[in-house]
């Protein structure tokens, strides 16, 4: 699997990764997170554990359970870090507190290194027995309520290091704290090179036509990705430009919210034949490459975002994207460059109409764009980074590491 | 016999963002954070600059932040004229941008903020040095490989260089000069503006010099011609 790299990614990633595995032979490695299905987490962990274990490592992951109402509250810690008032009251994260130690009594918890995914498990370190902990927060943290970044930071700061996506999610806390950008895989389903006969069977599917420029924003169905707000940059698209919009996602299983957005989406697209809003089961990868592949622009207008996985998914098919300039949209897009990043919905629309009316310049974004992810944003280049952060705390200290 | 020469084994360096949990919202807190950050953190904001692929309007993270974010322009432009590489330690290049804030800062004493997002962020790095599995032993190896190699080699031993050698000279001019004895190539290496390129740029103006050496190391023409 690891060849298959070779090619894709840049060299140096894949030297250092052959060189950080067999310095790190045999070590195991353990991944915790909460759900196995859904959202952009699971899916860099599901191709990342093989990669690491032909590396060498004793990579293992393992997944949280919880009840209905421990992903209520989840959710409402997640809302709450990305800035959105939340009440937590000191039941609910009691309740947190239990539903962890009930896991932590079914997980084995051993492993020389630990790597702890977002609030929901963080509460694990308190049931740490060996090893390096480190907290993995994928969330855009920038501007967090107060009282309930306070109240996670005291399991956070009981870890030996953290990690976040973007430089403005870090807070001034005493442990060590990297910063490590999510990733995609261009060997897997949702970046491989497809067929014209794969991608026909996704377009008539869902009975997709071709026939005009395509819009496309591929997200759960949540608030903070701005599905109306895409609708309403449409609408003022469709004024001079004649395109169908297609709003793509899937429910994450610890997402409560989902369902309620959706039906929210529905009533505002108010059937309108050039909008298609697709609920896709899990693991809809294929389908999702295959409308990427399709469009003419994508849009990633969130509001709130830790990373957009799907950002440095458009940009790898060649499209040009528009994204919200919040969370790590920026960190992937350089405005003009490799995509628009944009703080409005009449701002989303003005550069569809760009994007629309000049095919050249939306072919160089594309090329550009695409490039710029192979560079940055490849999962070789994030498990070396994990690698390192793990090297780098068991040469605490020394800031230059010589291999 | 084969005479022994050195070879150039080709180097590289990765590095991974640390941040230091401090982040300055306007001017004023900016110079007082470049005055207690850690001596790793000076340096990844002004050395390590290069490694991002960097707006060609500045030379360092500072000089960005004051241009873009406070569009303090007159400031972005004092701090772009720093050359990190004129300073024996991270010490004077601090006391030298502190400086220059400084003087900015009394002559405007009413600095204007950030929005909120677009605060300066202090990061430092750790860095990983390692080979590149490369090696050449003459120009036309080294043409071929620097050809093929991505920017880290050419960060390492064009930039990096600098501070290990000192005095402005990177591993590339070195080498030429010391195993070659080019003086001439070695010179056209040297003069190529750091601050003016991207990495990739580096790489291209390096291969261009490079190329030309070695096709005239190749004409025999001349030589025919005044021997006759």
């Amino acid at each position: 699997m690891f060849n298959q790299y070779l090619g894709i990614s840049p060299k140096s990633d894949l030297l250092l990764l052959q060189m950080l595995g067999a310095k790190l032979n045999k070590r195991s490695f353990l991944h915790i997170n909460s759900t196995r299905a859904g959202g952009g987490v699971a899916e860099i962990l599901q191709r990342m554990l093989p990669i690491l274990g032909e590396l060498g490592i004793d990579a293992r992951w393992e997944v949280i359970e919880g009840d209905s109402r421990f992903f209520d509250i989840t959710k409402k810690i997640h809302n709450a870090l990305q800035g959105h008032e939340e009440k937590i009251a000191k039941d609910m994260w009691q309740y947190h507190f239990n539903i962890n130690r009930k896991n932590a009594e079914k997980i084995n918890l051993d492993a020389d290194a630990v790597l702890i995914h977002d609030p929901q498990p963080a509460p694990l370190i308190e049931f740490r027995k060996t090893g390096l902990w480190i907290w993995r927060c994928h969330i855009d943290a920038s501007n967090p309520q107060k009282n309930v970044i306070d109240h996670l930071c005291q399991y956070c700061e009981k870890y030996d290091a953290a990690i976040f996506s973007v430089a403005k999610f870090t807070r001034a806390m005493a442990v060590d704290e990297f910063i490590i950008p999510p990733s995609i895989d261009p060997i897997s389903e949702k970046n491989r090179a497809l067929t014209d006969e794969e991608i026909n069977k996704t377009l008539h599917k869902f009975q997709i036509a071709t026939d005009r420029p395509i819009i496309l924003q591929v997200s759960r169905f949540d608030r903070f990705k701005d599905p109306i707000g895409v609708i309403k940059a449409y609408r003022i698209v469709r004024k001079y430009n004649d395109c169908v919009l297609i709003l793509a996602g899937s429910l994450a299983t610890d997402d409560p919210e989902g369902e309620e957005v959706l039906n929210e989406v529905r009533e505002y697209a108010a059937n309108d034949p050039d909008v298609y809003i697709l609920l896709l089961p899990p693991f809809s990868d294929k389908d999702i490459n295959a409308l990427q592949r399709t469009a003419t622009v994508i849009l990633q207008k969130s509001l709130k975002e830790g990373f957009g996985l799907t950002v440095s998914e458009g940009m790898w098919k060649g499209k040009p994207v528009i994204g919200g300039a919040v969370g790590g949209i920026p960190l992937q897009i350089v405005h003009g460059v490799t995509g628009f990043l944009v703080h409005s919905v009449e701002g989303a629309a003005f550069k569809i109409r760009q994007l629309l009316n000049n095919p050249e310049m939306a072919k160089r974004m594309g090329e550009t764009g695409k490039e710029y992810v192979r560079k940055n944003f490849l999962i070789t280049r994030q498990i070396r980074d994990y690698l390192s952060v793990w090297y780098s705390m068991e040469n605490k200290g020394k800031s230059v590491l010589e291999l | 016999m084969g005479e022994i020469i050195e070879s150039f084994e080709f180097r590289q360096c990765v590095s991974i963002l640390k941040s230091t949990g401090e982040r300055a919202k306007d001017l004023r807190e900016l110079k007082d954070l470049i005055a207690s950050v850690s001596d790793e953190s000076i340096f990844h904001h002004t050395y390590q600059y290069f490694l991002k692929g960097h707006i060609l309007e500045y030379t360092n993270d500072f000089a960005q932040w004051a241009g873009e974010s406070l569009e303090e322009r007159e400031l972005s432009e004092h701090l772009s004229n720093i050359d990190p590489y004129d300073f024996k330690d991270i010490s004077d290049l601090r006391n030298e941008i502190l400086n220059v804030i400084h003087n900015h800062l009394e002559r405007f004493p009413e600095p204007r903020k950030a929005i909120p997002g677009d605060e300066f962020y202090f990061n430092e790095t750790v860095t990983f040095i390692f080979p590149v599995g490369i090696r050449a032993r003459n120009l036309a190896e080294f043409l071929t490989a620097i050809r093929h190699v991505n920017t880290g080699p050419i960060y390492y031993h064009f930039y990096e260089a600098r501070m290990r050698l000192g005095k402005g000279i990177d591993d590339f001019s070195r080498w030429i000069e010391d195993v070659f004895e080019k003086k001439d190539l070695a010179e056209k290496i040297r003069a190529i503006d750091p601050f003016m390129h991207t990495i990739e740029g580096i790489k291209e103006h390096i291969i261009e010099a490079v190329e030309e050496e070695v096709r005239k190391d190749m004409e025999v023409i001349d030589k025919c011609l005044t021997s006759i």
